[in-house]
């Protein structure tokens, strides 16, 4: 079968196919907490667009993109509502500040929403954020 | 492995004098696997007439899709339910909300039947697809969800060297850009990779899939490249408008054909499903042909 990613579920493969169609910056995660993809809302709040981003593993993202805590420093993985949406399959909603490719700070609003398909649990999760104040989405404009 | 086709309409059964070459039965196709075992695929109305040749089976498999009545609507007359030396399984997509056979109970019980399900004399169990590889007789069959209105499956049925794969109804370019998508991300694209035969979902022509879009079906151009993006080696296009009579489904054909050979494919391996329509399927390209 060659050297090619094992092929997402079909409620994933939806899913990304929802984010692409909205202008609310979102982000899909794996089974894994993996970001596998995010739309061209959230490419002009992260800096780059998912094309030159690519996936990452959730320690990636955590130390390029956040979420941040009030000192400045990643928050832990298990900590994250995120992590907690995709292992418990549970929603999550809360506020944070994420860091975009150009450094550039941003404090959002999000909510996660696990995907869950069978009783085999959680294929993934979608992370919709809402910028807050004046910097949100600065680099879109531009 | 051969493949017969006993219904290839689509949505509701379409009898009439210009539906008599393509015909008017909905889905069901009847797979001879190299063990001499028959699979079932879909029982719309198709499946009345295949039944009527079933006389001495003692054992028959019924693979569903979906629930949709297309999709079922033969089986309360199928004759070998009738037959109390039958055992009938019918395999179809699990639900969150009720089990397969309370989901097809609401259409074999009143008052849409004259019968319930629990008095057909044939011995008839339900069961869901396994989320892995399960064998009949000597076919490795896995069953995947693909893009539909509803719980919907594609089935991959490997015989020996030889691949089929089957998703009548199949919206993969729905909300995505299907030339352009990673494999990973093309619903379907596992279950039909390189297959021998792809039959597959070409309902609308590309002017009438605008004002059908979300309904569930694919359009020519989205068939063909899903086809091709699988790399499959033959094509049968599949579940035909009720509304499409022969003379436009025979150019939807020669249409079809004409972009097909444009996407560097053999316009001879892509056919029509057409009722009554025979094919041999073998892992060789050059050595599958029609014989009806």
């Amino acid at each position: 079968m060659g050297l090619m990613a094992a092929q997402k579920p079909l409620e994933l493969i939806l899913a990304r196919n929802l984010l692409t169609s909205i202008s609310t910056p979102a982000l899909l995660l794996d089974h894994h907490g993996g970001m596998v993809f995010y739309n061209e809302a959230a490419g002009a709040l992260l800096g780059r667009p998912f094309e030159d981003a690519g996936r990452m593993s959730p320690e990636d993202w955590i130390s390029t993109h956040g979420p941040f805590g009030d000192d400045g420093k990643p928050i832990p993985l298990d900590d994250i509502p995120a992590t907690q949406a995709v292992r418990k399959g549970r929603p999550a909603h809360g506020v944070s500040r994420i860091r975009s490719a150009g450094g550039a700070e941003h404090e959002v609003e999000s909510s996660t929403f696990p995907i869950v398909a069978s009783e085999e649990g959680s294929s993934g999760a979608m992370v919709l954020f809402w910028p807050l104040g004046a910097n949100g989405g600065e680099e879109a404009q531009g | 492995m051969r493949v017969k086709v006993w219904g290839a309409r689509g949505s509701v059964p379409s009898p009439g004098p210009m539906m008599n070459r393509y015909g008017g039965n909905t889905s069901c196709v009847q797979v001879t696997l190299g063990s001499g075992e028959d699979l079932i695929l879909d029982a719309g109305t198709g499946i009345r007439t295949l039944g009527l040749g079933l006389a001495t089976a003692p054992k028959v498999n019924i693979l569903l899709t979906h629930l949709h009545l297309d999709h079922i609507q033969g089986l309360m007359f199928f004759p070998p339910c009738f037959r109390p030396d039958v055992e009938i399984t019918i395999w179809g997509p699990a639900s969150p909300e009720a089990s397969l056979e309370d989901r097809v109970a609401r259409y074999i019980s009143a008052p849409l039947s004259p019968v319930e399900v629990r008095e057909l004399p044939c011995s008839v169990s339900f069961r869901d697809t396994p989320p892995s590889e399960w064998q009949i007789g000597s076919a490795t069959i896995h069953a995947e969800a693909v893009n539909h209105r509803g719980p919907t499956l594609g089935f991959r049925i490997v015989d020996g060297d030889t691949a089929l794969c089957y998703i009548p109804d199949h919206e993969p370019a729905l909300g995505a850009s299907l030339a352009d998508l990673e494999p990973e991300w093309v619903s379907g694209y596992d279950l039909a990779r390189d297959a021998d035969l792809l039959i597959h979902d070409c309902q609308y022509t590309d002017e009438e899939y605008p004002a059908h879009i979300g309904w569930g079906h694919s359009r020519i151009d989205d068939a063909l490249t899903f086809a091709n993006r699988v790399g499959a080696r033959r094509l049968l296009l599949f579940h035909h408008d009720p509304l499409h009579s022969d003379d436009f489904l025979d150019d939807l054909h020669a249409t079809a054909r004409r972009r097909w050979a444009e996407l560097g494919a053999d316009p001879t391996l892509l056919e029509m499903g057409m009722e009554g329509g025979q094919l041999e399927v073998t892992p060789a390209p050059a050595s599958a042909g029609v014989t009806a």
